[in-house]
């Protein structure tokens, strides 16, 4: 088939369309850049979302959660060899996307005759403040770009990803506290992902339809945190 | 994936390569550390010196190292090696956390530092590379866990430590005095707020360095104390010099 470019193509397409069709369902994750450090959130099933990958690096994504958790053992591992070999210091989100996760997608991607890996994903390095945090956001086929905007959304549709970017862009304030943000983030899903013109409601109140009988993952990578570890969980919300 | 940075080392042909030594070479020494419990967790404490002989190599050494948020490891012996194996229990530590998404268990991060003491075994033979360490944790999966105290052979034995230990060849001053404090002593190290801990630690010290050249001292008049940190449920803390120095004045000196 690889000696045929038009069949190429037409698989290449037909995948396309198989992993956008796998990730419809899936529900939106988000990172978003504030004074105290970068949010991480997503709606899942309790660690299933939003994961730490090095002292200052995070990830949230969704797809398949086989296909997630090898993008996050691979980013694991290649940041934890990195820090051995050379320091901490030598971690970095540009290197590690550009020289592990990125060529290990764009390789299964194009391999047409093994099983893609089905995700969308985001990841976050924190800075010493808000212009030097990173937001990247990889495609599973391993393109990505960083996103200096301060919001990142992965959902798989791009359209509604932007929509709901520039929703949480318009609202944040300087003085928007991070569980205001998490909640902010929430009605952006009800409102602009699921359609549903559901008025902004508390994250910890019970029954918010954006969470559908799942629960809040939050983590804050947080810059003031003292000590090299920067990722903490957040406790924001309960089991709806 | 079983969360086994060693095995990922391995793997990618990164692991320590034994050096050949010259049967002259005189390794250098790091000494002395000791723990011990007080009322509210346990003090693990430390000179500055490291000796090559009868040369002081260096007098700024850090031999207590954070290993994570419950864990400290303090080193005795040749330092090339201890902060080898210091770096590379920190980084399994780390790196089993956040891939299996759950801590390592205590009994498993004791046994980490047996297999690197037990792979060292060739280098501890040859005389260039014996490392006598203690290590001081907190097993958090178990609510009712508190902070324990073992000490290692330098073949890779682990025992615990019910009161105190000590390592390195200013330790025996320093067990003597403990074993007296524990026996006869009111109030015992084991009943001792932390202040009172800080501060017999750095009487343990300067006692040490009296009777053993290889121990740096303690000299407050020069604001030099000890390395110290305090571990209990909450985590770890550092004492640092300056606290250090007010509590010898408040203490001793009666400032």
């Amino acid at each position: 088939m690889n000696e045929d470019p038009y069949r190429w193509l037409e698989a290449i397409q037909n995948r396309r369309e198989y992993i956008r069709d796998q990730l419809k369902g899936g529900s939106p994750v988000f990172a978003v850049s504030r004074p105290e450090g970068i949010l991480l959130m997503g709606v899942g099933i309790g660690r299933s979302k939003v994961f730490e990958i090095y002292d200052s690096q995070g990830m949230a994504a969704l797809g398949h959660p086989v296909d997630i958790e090898k993008i996050r053992q691979s980013v694991i591992e290649a940041a934890h060899v990195e820090g051995f070999t050379r320091s901490h210091h030598d971690v970095t989100l540009r290197r590690l996307i550009s020289f592990a996760l990125s060529p290990m997608l764009k390789n299964s991607f194009e391999q047409i005759f093994s099983p893609p890996l089905i995700v969308e994903s985001i990841f976050a390095e924190v800075g010493t403040d808000e212009q030097s945090d990173k937001l990247v956001r990889v495609n599973y086929d391993g393109n990505f770009f960083f996103e200096n905007r301060k919001v990142l959304c992965a959902y798989g549709n791009y359209d509604k990803e932007k929509e709901a970017e520039n929703y949480l862009r318009d609202i944040l304030q300087p003085t928007t506290t991070i569980e205001e943000t998490a909640t902010h983030c929430l009605t952006a899903i009800s409102k602009i992902i699921a359609n549903d013109s559901t008025k902004p409601v508390e994250v910890s109140a019970y029954g918010h339809p954006a969470l559908e009988n799942r629960r809040l993952e939050c983590a804050l990578l947080d810059r003031k945190r003292p000590g090299r570890v920067k990722y903490v969980e957040l406790d924001l919300g309960k089991n709806a | 994936m079983n969360g086994d940075f060693l095995a990922l080392l391995a793997k990618q042909s990164l692991g320590p390569v034994p050096a050949l030594i010259p049967s002259s070479y005189e390794p250098l020494q790091a000494t002395t550390v000791f723990a011990f419990h007080c009322a509210e967790g346990v003090i693990i404490a430390g000179d500055h010196r490291a000796t090559s002989g009868n040369v002081i190599f260096s007098d700024q050494t850090e031999k207590i190292l954070e290993l994570d948020a419950h864990s400290l490891l303090a080193i005795a012996g040749v330092p090339a090696v201890a902060f080898e194996m210091a770096r590379t229990l920190q980084t399994s530590f780390e790196f089993y956390r956040r891939s299996q998404l759950q801590s390592m268990s205590l009994a498993a991060k004791l046994r980490a530092l047996s297999k690197l003491l037990r792979d060292n075994v060739p280098a501890t033979i040859q005389g260039i590379g014996l490392v006598a360490p203690l290590f001081a944790g907190v097993e958090m999966n178990d609510p009712q866990g508190k902070p324990m105290i073992f000490f290692y052979d330098p073949l890779g034995a682990q025992f615990e430590a019910a009161k105190y230990a000590g390592s390195g060849s200013g330790s025996g001053s320093i067990k003597s005095v403990l074993h007296f404090l524990d026996t006869w002593g009111n109030p015992k190290p084991r009943e001792m707020n932390l202040s009172d801990a800080i501060v017999l630690a750095n009487r343990l010290l300067m006692t040490a360095a009296e009777f053993d050249s290889a121990t740096g001292g303690v000299a407050p008049d020069r604001d030099k104390f000890a390395t110290i940190r305090f571990l209990s449920r909450n985590g770890i803390e550092d004492i640092s010099g300056p606290r250090q120095k007010a509590l010898w004045q408040k203490e001793v000196s009666n400032e």
